[in-house]
């Protein structure tokens, strides 16, 4: 298994900014959007082989004409701010069938992403996924940012909109972020690689549905080029997170009366952009939490638990 | 002497121009399997080596299939009399990619130059029309070679999103870049028989390969498994005209809807596992 260079350019301190798929796809479609905006240009591929199964197969007139596999490419693009190189994923390394990359295969898949950072120069990663909350879906998505070091702790509190884990209700800065856009933060914490994943926040209601949830995405484009510095135009993304709530207010209006109520309480707990300009306690909002939690039968998690 | 540091060969028989067929035990209606035992059997290959199973099959315990454990095997069969090589194997869980080129070394290394695997796809078709074979191959030159035996290769097929290939089909295609040529052959099962056996199924592959590879089989045993599962259906017929009418309608190509299917599976497999 080997990485394919397809271009060499000369990047000038560039960062890298890298995205698998997950919960919502919240952090592949913001790396992708961003990428596409910028109209970036492929740099180099992972040869699939080793990682994953093919994904496709096409037959014309009886013949074997092609087997494709899922794709992991790299992109760059020079702009008047910042050098990028993009990453992104179409499917995490699995081993056993599990959903997120665990194991040798994840292992050797950061380190070869890492290893086109560190040949062109990257001193700062950044990586995106999704954070299971109790949010309602008309609400502004949240995002949660995790530095791989302590020195970068000071930097990402001033990003607008975002929190640390400590800021997280309940979470006392603890946490777990499952698959490669974790595993990707240590490697390069042992690489001595400054790294950041930025997670959007996706309604805990949704964690299973197969949807992706672009209003995360946004959320987390918007955190990621004020970072960068670097203008994108949103218009895409501002699309299709419209599109998203639409299709989704579309389907609560469908729900049982006792599900829509139970699902619009999480408006009196969403922090970021509540609708109800009523104050609760702590207390309700634990209350309705656990009333929430207990009626889906589930805790809040995903990537980040 | 070994093909590579997972596979192991003792007293390989001494093969020429050979001809590999391989059958994926998880086939559907184990038609793969039970075609590739009736070769054996029936043309007296013994077993010659195997793909050692550790790092492609997880190794957390063992399954249990009627009353007995089970262990996941990839076993090489040969007859230097035929020139033939038979592959019977799990598909492997994880490290596909190097599983089938283990696969390929050892194959080349018993001089193989023709590839074929073995398939049954579900079909809404009744048990008393005869069965196709369909190819697919690696190689349009295969076409020629194949046109004297009846065998459709005219498809046209894209994996629909959700799903994934086959092994069959990554198999063509690695044997493709080592200038192998491969064949995926299947063949429509009517789809109440899935959970029992088709031996009509099985004996227009076995029919196939003793045409194609002129192996003198003989089809006695074969030919009275395919009478007594129409014997016992007939008794089924008599017992149910309900059930008959079904196969009936499909005997004319006219779709079942999901009770009617329902019924007819039911019916077929609780009458054949009397």
């Amino acid at each position: 298994m080997g990485i394919r260079y397809i271009k060499e350019p000369n990047l000038i301190d560039p960062v890298m900014v890298a995205g698998w798929p997950g919960i919502g796809n919240i952090g592949l479609i913001a790396v992708d959007a961003m990428r596409r905006s910028l109209r970036a240009e492929q740099l180099a591929y992972i040869e699939p082989w080793e990682f994953f199964y093919p994904n496709k197969t096409i037959i014309r007139n009886g013949e074997l004409v092609d087997l494709s596999f899922p794709a992991s490419e790299f992109y760059f693009q020079r702009t008047d701010k910042r050098d990028v190189i993009f990453f992104t994923g179409e499917e995490q390394p699995t081993e056993g069938g599990r959903i997120y990359a665990e194991g040798s295969k994840a292992y050797a898949m950061a380190n070869m992403v890492l290893d086109v950072a560190q040949k062109f120069g990257c001193k700062r990663i950044y990586t995106s996924g999704a954070a299971v909350a109790p949010l309602h879906h008309t609400a502004r998505s949240r995002v949660w940012a995790v530095p791989n070091s302590k020195a970068l702790l000071e930097e990402v509190i001033k990003y607008d909109n975002t929190i640390i884990m400590s800021g997280v209700e309940g979470r006392e800065g603890q946490g777990v972020i499952t698959g490669l856009n974790g595993l990707l933060l240590g490697v390069a914490k042992h690489r001595g690689i400054d790294a950041i994943c930025l997670m959007g926040e996706i309604p805990v209601y949704l964690q299973g549905f197969p949807f992706p949830y672009s209003k995360g995405s946004k959320s987390v484009l918007e955190v990621l080029t004020a970072a960068l510095g670097i203008w994108m135009d949103m218009e895409t993304v501002n699309h299709l997170a419209e599109e998203s709530e639409k299709e989704l207010t579309d389907l609560y209006e469908k729900l049982p009366q006792e599900v829509k109520d139970q699902l619009d309480r999480l408006k009196q707990v969403t922090v970021a952009a509540p609708e109800s300009g009523e104050a609760i306690t702590e207390e309700d909002k634990k209350r309705i939490l656990e009333d929430v939690d207990r009626f889906f039968k589930k805790e809040g998690g995903g990537e980040q638990h | 002497m070994n093909a590579s540091a997972v596979t192991q060969f003792h007293d390989r028989p001494k093969l020429q121009n050979t001809v590999l067929i391989v059958g994926w035990k998880e086939d559907a209606s184990r038609l793969a399997i039970r075609v590739a035992d009736y070769l054996i059997q029936g043309l007296g290959c013994r077993e010659f080596g195997e793909i050692l199973p550790e790092g492609f099959f997880p190794m957390a315990g063992v399954s249990v299939e009627n009353d007995v454990a089970q262990f996941p095997e990839s076993k090489f069969h040969g007859s230097s009399q035929h020139n033939l090589v038979i592959f019977k194997s799990n598909i492997p869980r994880a490290e596909w990619h190097r599983f089938l080129n283990a696969l390929l070394d050892a194959a080349q290394e018993c001089g193989v130059r023709e590839i074929y695997t073995l398939g049954a796809m579900i079909a809404a078709s009744a048990h008393t029309m005869p069965r196709t074979l369909i190819s697919i191959m690696n190689s349009g030159a295969t076409r020629v070679e194949l046109e004297p035996f009846n065998v459709i290769s005219n498809t046209d097929y894209e994996t629909p999103p959700g799903q994934k290939p086959t092994m069959s089909s990554y198999l063509l295609w690695l044997a493709r870049q080592r200038g192998i040529a491969a064949v995926n052959l299947w063949v429509p099962v009517p789809y109440y028989l899935l959970p029992v056996d088709d031996p009509r199924a099985c004996k227009r592959i076995v029919y196939f390969f003793n045409s194609k590879l002129d192996l003198g089989i003989d089809f006695t045993m074969l030919d009275a498994e395919i009478a007594e599962q129409n014997r016992k259906i007939a008794g089924l017929f008599e017992k149910s005209p309900e059930i008959e009418a079904l196969v009936r309608r499909l005997e004319v190509g006219e779709g079942l809807d999901s009770a009617e299917s329902d019924k007819l599976a039911r019916g077929v497999l609780e009458h054949l596992k009397k």
